[in-house]
């Protein structure tokens, strides 16, 4: 299933971008690079794939500006790094490339948050991946714990097989940046379902209840917002072994866009949200229903807060009822709630009541 | 001044001079330790900046002050000049004698106005110290100095010498001295530092006064040397009569006493300015006093009589007597290109705009503003911009806030011109500084400490247009600077991003390096111009250079205009665009065509100027298509450099002698304000008609 391309593909993808250019300037016209529009009034759902595209609109980056015009000469150092890259048989990390770029003289990048949103571009334009172009991300992964078990190639290149149990301490199996094809093979397992987790607390506080073994799940520490590699591992678990994955998160606005990533695809990543996004996902808690039903010790919203929320209710991600129900639930209630606010009832509270009860609705336990 | 002339001069009653010093030490400049120390270093720098002034020498002046007994506050003061030296036997009379300079009479602008003048410090010394002023002068003509020690007897308001003598006089290097004077004085005084200070006096002396070298050793032994920036010496001013506009009752008692002329129509003709002979006719009618009657004769209700005709409460013929306005020769400006050398020298700046306003009149008094801003640089621009004031070129240092040149800066918005100020009022805050100086045959102060001017609408008009005019010039150039941050960027973008857009797109496609003319047009899609001024050391001219791309896909037309010196004496040289004089300052030329992608330049270079006076061009356009780094052509300041030049030329050609009564007459028929010193040159014979048949 991996999409990788050929280095010779790669190449030719990003040819495409280059000409675009190219052709401008020999047509007399100022050059451009033609991108889709990155916001939330630019996703649509895709029936066939089940997740949130980007959809037409297109914004076009002119060099009739100094700050476009450098942006342009910049993608082209990223494209002949890239080639390079291939050539060589390297890969370097985005950080490494904001290095380098140090050397590219009126095209080095001005912060690094500038060089990873060139990598972006590029992938969505080429619908290359950065893996195609060698570039690994700094982002840290997930960690699992669970009776699964898989294969992973390690740096000197052999395989080795990997329990998520019995091979690994209390930290658990830490998801490499990469989890394609070539990276990790899933072999087999002996759960029920996938139970992705917002915060290292609550995490540590299942495995230390062991509720991995008496629920018979696998359990994934997101580390908030979850990396691509945390996501796609999601996907391919819960398709290759058609596994329900259950999401338990803070009950405030910025969990509810996490889910939205994990399940619909984010907004940065629309252009490959058939890779990283699990439609299947099911978001457990904590919910606005959760803070009222279980008396929760809440704090009051932020302004920041509301204005998150409102976003929500026009995100093509939140349109369904429940969704909707839950966001203005929120905002009349004006509270929201931590996972670890339902220690109020004990320590075991969360594994011996919550949880149980939470998956029981969904058939789960 | 007159009125602490009149209290010395009287001879009514015999105060002991001492004793009048001390009740009226506050306002002879002496009311503090440390004020009086700065008082004295100032009576000594004017007399030698005046000195040297009227024989025309270029000015050095060496000050040091020492400590001689920290703990009793005793301070030893010499200061040095290279004038022309005072005469052995003249010594006595400069620096003994209280208020008898010629300058208390003559009306023009000087620096004497102010204080008592240096005998004034040998009394404080004396008093404070017991000590006598050490005084050494060199004239050219003599091989060598005399020296003397010069005291006062204070019960006989006279000088008194000892130790006179003669000796050579050497300069550090060993040299002999050719010509100056040098005085040492002890006296009991405080040395400080800041904003109330003799630093700071030397320093705002300095600035303006470019033509003077200034070189200053404080107490800690540290040298403070503000070099000399012109070789130009201050015009030389004329006296001038008094105006009677400007005449009190005690003064024209006086000069009616005083007068040794046959009879009124001698003395009105003789003793005033602005009086012609028409006037004087009309002036006796006014005051009911024949012109014939024998000047001894008139008293009390008739000298009452003629000033009420002065000053128009009597009328001629229904109106007031019309004058003609003084002359304005009197004055000495600083002049625009040396406010903002001295400046320049003084503060670092990123920016200045100087302006001297045409001379005007209040109360018979001519009068100029001149006002100087400086911005940016090292400049703090959090606290209030520095307030330099100055009146006939003698800093003004305390009472700033009662100060009518303060109320000036004050009354405008200087928020428009992009400083920092509280609701529009107060005065501005940012990394600025403020110079206004007011040139003046009589200034006004608001009492006799002479540190703060008198309220005046008519100065304070002037004072407000001259600032409003220099904070346009601030907002100009700020905006400038922003369409040349913007101007510069798209420049980068086609002569360097551009190319290696082009050239790396090329490479990584294995094609030819395509031609970006197109896109250059495409991208800026604007007319560009690029101004450069620069001193040319092997010309010794002041070489500007203004570009103009067409980056647009048509054919453009322009009327380019800059901005020169003419006023200051500049020469356009090797301008081979030619073009015409647009106005008084402002060189016009013509660009008929400028074709797509085509760049034309005009150079030429400006004469007659020293290095740094002139370093920005201003650049403006007539024409439809915006010029990025030009400014479009405002009508109205080509209107009021008219209006302004139009001043100029008349006051050129003003006279008081002239006779003008056909356009007196008309202006009586008329009855509309005229201005006065529209004249024309030859008058015509008595008895003529006017155009309107008026009576003459």
């Amino acid at each position: 299933m991996s999409r990788t391309r050929t280095a010779e593909e790669t190449k030719t993808a990003m040819h495409i971008v280059v000409a675009e250019m190219y052709d401008r300037i020999v047509k007399g016209e100022p050059p451009t690079m033609t991108l889709p529009v990155r916001t939330k009034t630019n996703i649509g759902f895709d029936k066939k794939l089940g997740v949130y595209k980007y959809g037409k609109k297109q914004s076009v980056r002119d060099a009739t500006s100094l700050g476009s015009a450098k942006q342009l000469l910049r993608t082209l150092h990223v494209v002949e790094f890239i080639e390079e890259m291939l050539d060589a048989g390297k890969s370097s990390t985005l950080r490494e490339m904001y290095y380098i770029s140090e050397g590219w003289g009126m095209g080095k990048f001005g912060s690094q948050n500038d060089s990873n949103n060139l990598a972006e571009d590029l992938e969505i334009v080429t619908k290359c991946l950065r893996e195609d172009f060698k570039l690994r991300p700094e982002e840290d992964g997930a960690r699992m714990i669970g009776n699964l078990t898989l294969r992973e190639r390690n740096r000197r290149g052999e395989w080795m097989r990997i329990n998520a149990r019995d091979d690994v301490g209390d930290s658990g199996y830490g998801v490499p940046y990469n989890v394609e094809l070539e990276k990790i093979e899933l072999l087999e397992h002996d759960i029920d379902f996938i139970m992705a987790i917002e915060t290292g607390g609550m995490f540590d506080r299942l495995i230390e209840n062991g509720f991995d073994e008496e629920y018979r799940c696998g359990l994934l520490h997101l580390k908030g917002q979850p990396a691509r590699s945390t996501r796609r591992i999601m996907k391919r678990m819960s398709e290759e072994w058609d596994l329900p994955v259950v999401v338990f998160l803070d009950g405030d606005p910025w969990s509810f866009r996490i889910f939205a990533s994990i399940a619909y695809g984010a907004i940065k990543t629309a252009h490959i949200s058939e890779y990283l996004a699990t439609p299947s996902a099911t978001y457990l808690g904590i919910t606005a229903d959760d803070i009222v039903a279980y008396e929760l010790p809440s704090d009051e919203l932020s302004k920041k807060d509301v204005e998150a929320l409102n976003a929500e209710l026009t995100d093509p991600r939140f349109a369904d009822s429940w969704w909707q129900e839950q966001i203005n639930m929120m905002l009349e209630l004006g509270m929201k709630a931590e996972q670890q606010s339902l220690a109020k009832y004990g320590l075991d509270f969360v594994t011996e009541t919550y949880l149980p009860e939470k998956l029981a609705e969904l058939g789960l336990a | 001044m007159t009125g602490i002339a009149q209290k010395l001069a009287s001879n009514q009653k015999q105060v002991a001079i001492s004793e009048f010093f001390e009740k009226n030490k506050h306002f002879l400049g002496f009311d503090s330790l440390a004020r009086s120390l700065i008082t004295a270093v100032k009576e000594a720098v004017d007399n030698a900046l005046d000195a040297c002034e009227e024989a025309r020498i270029l000015p050095t002046i060496r000050i040091q002050v020492t400590k001689v007994d920290a703990q009793k506050d005793i301070i030893r003061m010499v200061v040095e000049d290279n004038g022309p030296g005072i005469p052995q036997k003249s010594i006595e009379k400069v620096f003994g004698q209280l208020l008898f300079g010629s300058r208390f009479h003559a009306i023009r602008q000087s620096r004497g106005q102010q204080g008592i003048g240096i005998t004034g410090v040998v009394m404080y010394c004396q008093l404070t110290t017991g000590r006598t002023t050490h005084v050494r002068s060199k004239i050219a003509t003599e091989p060598t100095a005399a020296f003397v020690d010069i005291g006062l007897d204070t019960r006989k308001n006279k000088a008194t010498k000892a130790n006179a003598g003669r000796e050579i006089w050497y300069n550090e290097d060993g040299t002999g001295k050719e010509h100056g004077t040098e005085v040492t004085a002890e006296m009991k005084a405080k040395y400080q530092k800041g904003r109330q200070s003799v630093w700071q006096y030397l320093r705002m002396t300095s600035i303006v006064n470019p033509h003077a070298e200034i070189i200053f050793t404080d107490p800690d032994g540290e040298k403070h040397h503000w070099t000399r920036v012109t070789e130009r010496l201050p015009t030389k001013v004329e006296s001038i009569k008094p105006h009677p506009h400007g005449i009190e009752l005690g003064q024209l008692q006086r000069m009616v006493a005083e007068s040794n002329d046959l009879n009124v129509n001698h003395f009105l003709l003789n003793n005033f300015s602005g009086v012609t002979n028409r006037a004087r006719k009309e002036l006796c009618e006014a005051a009911e006093i024949a012109g014939t009657r024998k000047i001894k004769t008139v008293k009390g209700d008739d000298i009452r009589a003629l000033l009420e005709a002065f000053q128009g409460e009597r009328l001629f013929n229904g109106l007031p007597v019309k004058l003609l306005k003084p002359p304005t020769n009197c004055l000495s400006p600083i002049e625009e290109l040396l406010i903002k050398k001295g400046l320049s020298k003084t503060i670092d700046s990123r920016f200045v705009s100087t302006l001297t306003r045409v001379p005007s009149v209040t109360q018979g008094n001519p009068f100029q503003i001149e006002v100087g801003l400086i911005f940016g640089g090292a400049m703090a621009g959090d606290k209030p911009v520095e307030i330099l004031r100055f009146a006939n070129r003698v800093p003004l240092m305390y009472q700033q806030g009662g100060c009518l040149l303060t109320k000036a800066i004050e009354s405008v918005d200087w928020r428009q011109y992009g400083l920092d100020q509280a609701g529009g009022r107060g005065v501005p805050k940012g990394p600025a500084a403020i110079l206004v100086h007011l040139a003046s045959t009589n200034v006004q102060f608001t009492s006799e400490a002479k540190e703060a001017l008198a309220d005046n609408a008519e100065v304070m008009e002037e004072g407000r247009k001259a600032m409003l005019e220099v904070g346009r010039g601030l907002r100009k150039h700020l905006e400038k600077k922003k369409k040349m941050a913007k101007t510069k960027e798209k420049f980068e973008l086609i002569n360097d991003i551009l190319p290696a857009i082009a050239k790396k797109s090329a490479e990584i496609l294995d094609r030819p390096v395509p031609e970006l003319s197109g896109s250059i047009t495409k991208i800026m899609s604007a007319v560009i111009s690029e101004t450069t001024t620069e001193w040319n050391k092997q010309t010794k001219q002041t070489d500007v250079e203004i570009v103009l791309f067409n980056y647009t896909s048509r054919v453009r037309a322009y009327t380019i205009l800059a901005t020169w010196p003419e006023k200051s004496g500049a020469v356009m040289e090797n301008n081979e665009t030619g073009g015409r004089k647009e106005a008084l300052g402002v060189w016009a030329w013509k660009l008929e065509s400028l074709q797509p992608g085509e760049k034309k330049t005009i150079a030429y270079s400006l004469g007659g100027l020293e290095r740094g006076d002139w370093t920005e061009t201003e650049v403006l356009f007539r024409g439809t298509q915006d010029v990025i780094g030009a400014t479009k052509m405002d009508e109205k300041f080509l209107l009021e450099i008219r209006r302004q030049e139009q001043i100029l030329i008349e006051s050129g050609v003003d006279s008081p002698q002239d006779e003008a009564e056909p356009e007196a007459e008309e202006k009586k028929v008329s009855k509309e304000p005229v201005e006065e010193n529209v004249e024309p040159a030859v008058a015509p014979p008595e008895g003529q008609r006017t155009l309107f048949g008026g009576e003459v």
